[in-house]
């Protein structure tokens, strides 16, 4: 019973994962950029959230606000965020020499975004994890024994609805058709008449989006956030990525879920502190023997060869 | 010289000899995101061996060093044969499960740390450094050095021109783990304790960073990397206090929180690494610079302007 | 007298796409060849072929006899097969002078040499003076991105010559080059193959490779089309026929680039 519990919680906490591994998936994808940013997007929804439902708006211009709306502006920051990232990493982008570090120039700003955005976060908020005043009844079912949290379920559906909708907005719309065609070759698809310039901020908007949600959804189902909460998510999605294929969506759904599942049972049966080997031993070994994961191709992120 | 600045020139050291082990792999063409991990090799090889054996000092470093430099031998053909992305990530998840053995296990002191009996004072680590320093500017005066700057502008023609790419790249990596290794090794016996918190993945950032903006063209990059960022929290001393306030008045905080002021050291390390990325992606200290100088220098004596 | 280097019955497929079918010359020692053919033809595949970037699908590539299609291509250029680049392919953050001795690697490569410094050692001095025969002795330590396309071109050149090769393959080796600069290089590569090295030149120009090679390779579409001396490519009906097309096959052209 307690291991099905376990197991539960697990999806749950993978569904977590699921989200920003399918930011960082959606990036690598279309724009052959590992952005290091996206876990400090998660983290900006839940601090910038509970700041404004413990502080309200900044400048005196409201009291605290409700926790809803809160987290609506979290996620919009994060959003915001995301677009000065884009601005910084990608927009300036210029590929001179096509050499090895070359490729890496985006992924090398996107580490100075996390340092600067992560620890500015830390000057404002301090380090201290803080309790975040979601809903206050206790909304927990208990269906035979198992204890399901309303808002876990509703953050599952969610997700699942963002992979759904996800999915069809890039095999079905216009939008997507550009998504896929930068992602098979940049320059081709700016000569077919993509506009590059207007497609590429939308993969960060959705990152900021999937982070943000993720963020929101983190801080209403454990009630608690801090400035490190990004580090340890980032990890897991990354790993999830890695697993289920770089670039692909449903395979950074699996591997979210798979990270999940591990790391639960990881701690069920050897203690929270063999998470990290577990998880990150993994990683290692997908890299070495199978790269391209569960249902990724062996031509992405390769960089310009 | 006081303890203060003995303290920071002995990070100096460590910072300087912990770079030029990252400087190897990236000048080759290989970013490293690991060396957190090589680091914590040798800072707990020399710490067990002090701490369970007591050996002397030039026999735990000297291990620590050794296992390093293997662990990136062997670590480096697996890793080589991934590309790109998938590289750097390899090398942040090794960091990573070397921090996460090292956390689980009683021998090496857990999550609780090990105490380092032996104690070495400043002179050691900056030694240590002069000598490192003076070896990698003569590396990079070889025709390995040559063959290192080469694979990473174009491995498909430094091997046609006769060039063992793998076995550079190899090497590059062996030798950059052994130095971070030492880094590591000077680090746990000037400061007697070693937990694996101080080799977490930010660590492996901070150096990556700092070595990029440094430039990694040539051996010069590195020590100026090093230098500004080992500096930088005794430059920031001066301005610290408006820039705190700027950032309340921004959040709409009312006062000083519990603010680490070593926050603003890593914001300012962040914010130069976007521009430079932006504005000059090869560093500062770059061939063209180096060279700019010496020419200007070797004609200064012939009078003449070109 | 067994040529120096040939190809026999070699083919190249990438995927069902074959690039290179059934191609066989000799290319006799001391010779200067000419590889020509119109874009696509797969005259930077039979470099690619020759130097070891590519492995034949079929076929067999001798050098002095020896079959060398097994030879791993970091050591083809120690038996003495040196090229140039289509797109000139310099290491741009090195030295000119860096650049160049990176030719030297497959006589250098021993661990003594690997482990020495350049800065005065005989490596050295070997580049400058090839260098500043080449008039390119401005600037040795000028890096190499900064630098105009002609000056790259002839870097290029230098720097395959520098391994001493017995074959020197050039691709393309006056494109963009002037009148003036193409009748310097045809003296210079007339200099060099008297020096005893053999010539395959990929190039457009016609007239050039009519001055400088006597004999020429003619391919199209993977296929070889003509294999005879420079002077009668012109009248050749397959190679009219290929450059422009059946209507105009059987009349002269002065040019068929």
């Amino acid at each position: 019973m307690l291991l099905i519990q376990q197991l539960l919680n697990g999806v749950m906490l993978g569904s977590v994962y699921v989200t920003v591994a399918v930011a960082f998936t959606l990036t690598i994808g279309v724009l052959n950029f590992l952005n290091f940013t996206i876990p400090t997007l998660f983290m900006l929804a839940g601090m910038v959230g509970w700041a404004l439902a413990y502080w309200g708006l900044p400048f005196g211009l409201s009291g605290p606000l409700s926790w809803p709306l809160a987290l609506f502006f979290g996620v919009v920051v994060s959003i915001l965020a995301s677009l000065i990232v884009e601005r910084f990493t990608f927009r300036y982008l210029k590929t001179k020499y096509g050499d090895s570090t070359e490729h890496a120039i985006p992924l090398v700003s996107s580490l100075g975004f996390l340092l600067v955005l992560e620890n500015l976060v830390r000057i404002g908020y301090g380090t201290d994890a803080q309790r975040f005043p979601g809903p206050s009844a206790d909304l927990t079912m208990n269906i035979g024994g198992i204890f399901v949290r309303i808002p876990q379920l509703v953050s599952l559906f969610l997700v699942v609805l963002i992979v759904v909708g996800l999915t069809w907005l890039l095999k079905r719309s216009r939008i997507g058709r550009g998504l896929r065609a930068i992602a098979e070759n940049p320059d081709a698809a700016n000569i077919l008449g993509v506009d590059t310039r207007r497609v590429v901020p939308i993969v960060f908007m959705l990152t900021g989006l999937l982070c943000g949600l993720a963020g929101a959804l983190f801080a209403v189902n454990y009630g608690e956030v801090s400035p490190q909460m990004g580090e340890d998510i980032g990890t897991k999605a990354i790993a999830g990525m890695v697993v289920g294929g770089l670039g692909s969506i449903w395979g950074a759904v699996l591997g979210g879920l798979i990270v999940g599942l591990i790391e639960m049972l990881t701690i069920h049966f050897f203690g929270a502190d063999t998470v990290q080997v577990a998880v990150w031993g993994l990683l290692l070994l997908t890299l070495f023997v199978r790269p391209q994961g569960l249902f990724g191709h062996n031509s992405i992120g390769k960089g310009k060869l | 010289m006081s303890g203060y600045w003995a303290g920071i020139l002995t990070i100096l050291a460590i910072n300087i000899i912990f770079a030029y082990g990252i400087f190897l792999p990236v000048a080759t063409g290989q970013l490293n995101l690991g060396g957190a991990g090589f680091q914590a090799i040798g800072a707990y090889g020399a710490a067990f061996l002090s701490a369970s054996f007591g050996l002397p000092v030039p026999v735990t470093i000297g291990v620590g060093m050794l296992v390093a430099g293997i662990t990136g031998y062997l670590i480096a053909f697996p890793l080589l044969r991934t590309r790109g992305v998938y590289l750097v990530l390899a090398t942040f998840a090794f960091a990573e499960v070397v921090a996460g053995l090292i956390l689980n296990s009683d021998t090496f002191g857990g999550a609780m740390g090990l105490s380092v009996p032996a104690f070495i004072d400043w002179h050691v680590a900056v030694i240590a450094a002069t000598v490192v320093t003076v070896f990698i500017f003569y590396l990079m005066s070889t025709r390995f050095g040559l063959t290192m700057r080469a694979a990473h502008d174009d491995e498909v023609v430094t091997d046609l021109m006769g060039v063992n790419v793998r076995g550079v790249q190899v090497a590059a990596f062996a030798i950059g783990g052994a130095l971070a290794g030492l880094a590591g090794g000077l680090y746990a016996h000037s400061f007697n304790f070693v937990e694996i918190q101080s080799f977490n993945a930010l660590v492996s950032i901070y150096v990556l960073l700092y070595v990029l903006l440094g430039g990694t063209q040539t051996a010069w990059g590195p020590l100026a990397g090093a230098t500004f960022f080992t500096l930088l929290p005794e430059a920031l001393r001066t301005i610290l206090p408006a820039l705190k306030n700027s950032v309340y008045w921004l959040a709409g905080v009312e006062g000083p929180v519990s603010a680490p002021d070593d926050s603003w050291r890593f914001v300012i390390l962040g914010a130069l690494t976007i521009a430079m990325m932006v504005l000059r992606p090869e560093g500062l200290i770059t061939r063209t610079l180096i060279e700019r100088i010496g020419f200007r220098k070797a004609n200064a004596g012939k009078g003449a302007v070109a | 007298m067994t040529a120096l280097l040939s190809l026999t019955n070699v083919s190249k497929n990438f995927g069902g796409l074959a690039v290179i079918s059934d191609v066989s010359f000799d290319v006799p020692a001391g010779s200067r060849m000419a590889l020509i053919g119109p874009n696509g033809a797969g005259k930077t595949t039979i470099f690619n072929l020759i130097s070891g970037v590519y492995e034949p699908s079929a076929g067999e590539i001798r050098l002095e006899g020896q079959e060398i299609s097994a030879i791993p291509s970091r050591n083809r250029i120690g038996l003495g097969i040196a090229r140039s680049f289509q797109n000139i392919r310099l290491m741009p953050h090195l030295s000119v002078l860096e650049n160049v001795m990176l030719g030297q690697q497959a006589r250098a490569g021993s661990l003594a040499n690997m482990l020495s410094p350049l800065g005065r050692s005989k490596w050295r001095r070997e580049a400058e003076d090839l260098l500043d025969q080449m008039g390119l002795d401005t600037f040795p330590g000028e890096v190499v991105a900064t630098l105009p396309y002609g000056i790259r071109k002839k870097i290029e050149v230098v720097r395959a010559l520098v391994a001493k090769p017995k074959i020197l393959m050039l691709d393309e080796p006056a494109a963009g080059l002037n009148n003036t600069e193409t009748a310097n290089l045809k003296d210079f590569l007339m200099k060099i193959a008297a020096s005893g090295v053999t010539l395959i030149v990929v190039e457009h120009d016609m007239s050039l490779v009519r001055s400088l090679c006597d004999h020429a390779v003619v391919l199209n579409f993977g296929e070889k089309i003509y294999d005879g001396p420079t002077a009668e490519v012109q009248n050749d009906p397959h190679v009219l026929e290929a450059y422009l097309g059946t209507r105009h096959a059987g009349k002269e052209a002065t040019d068929v680039a």
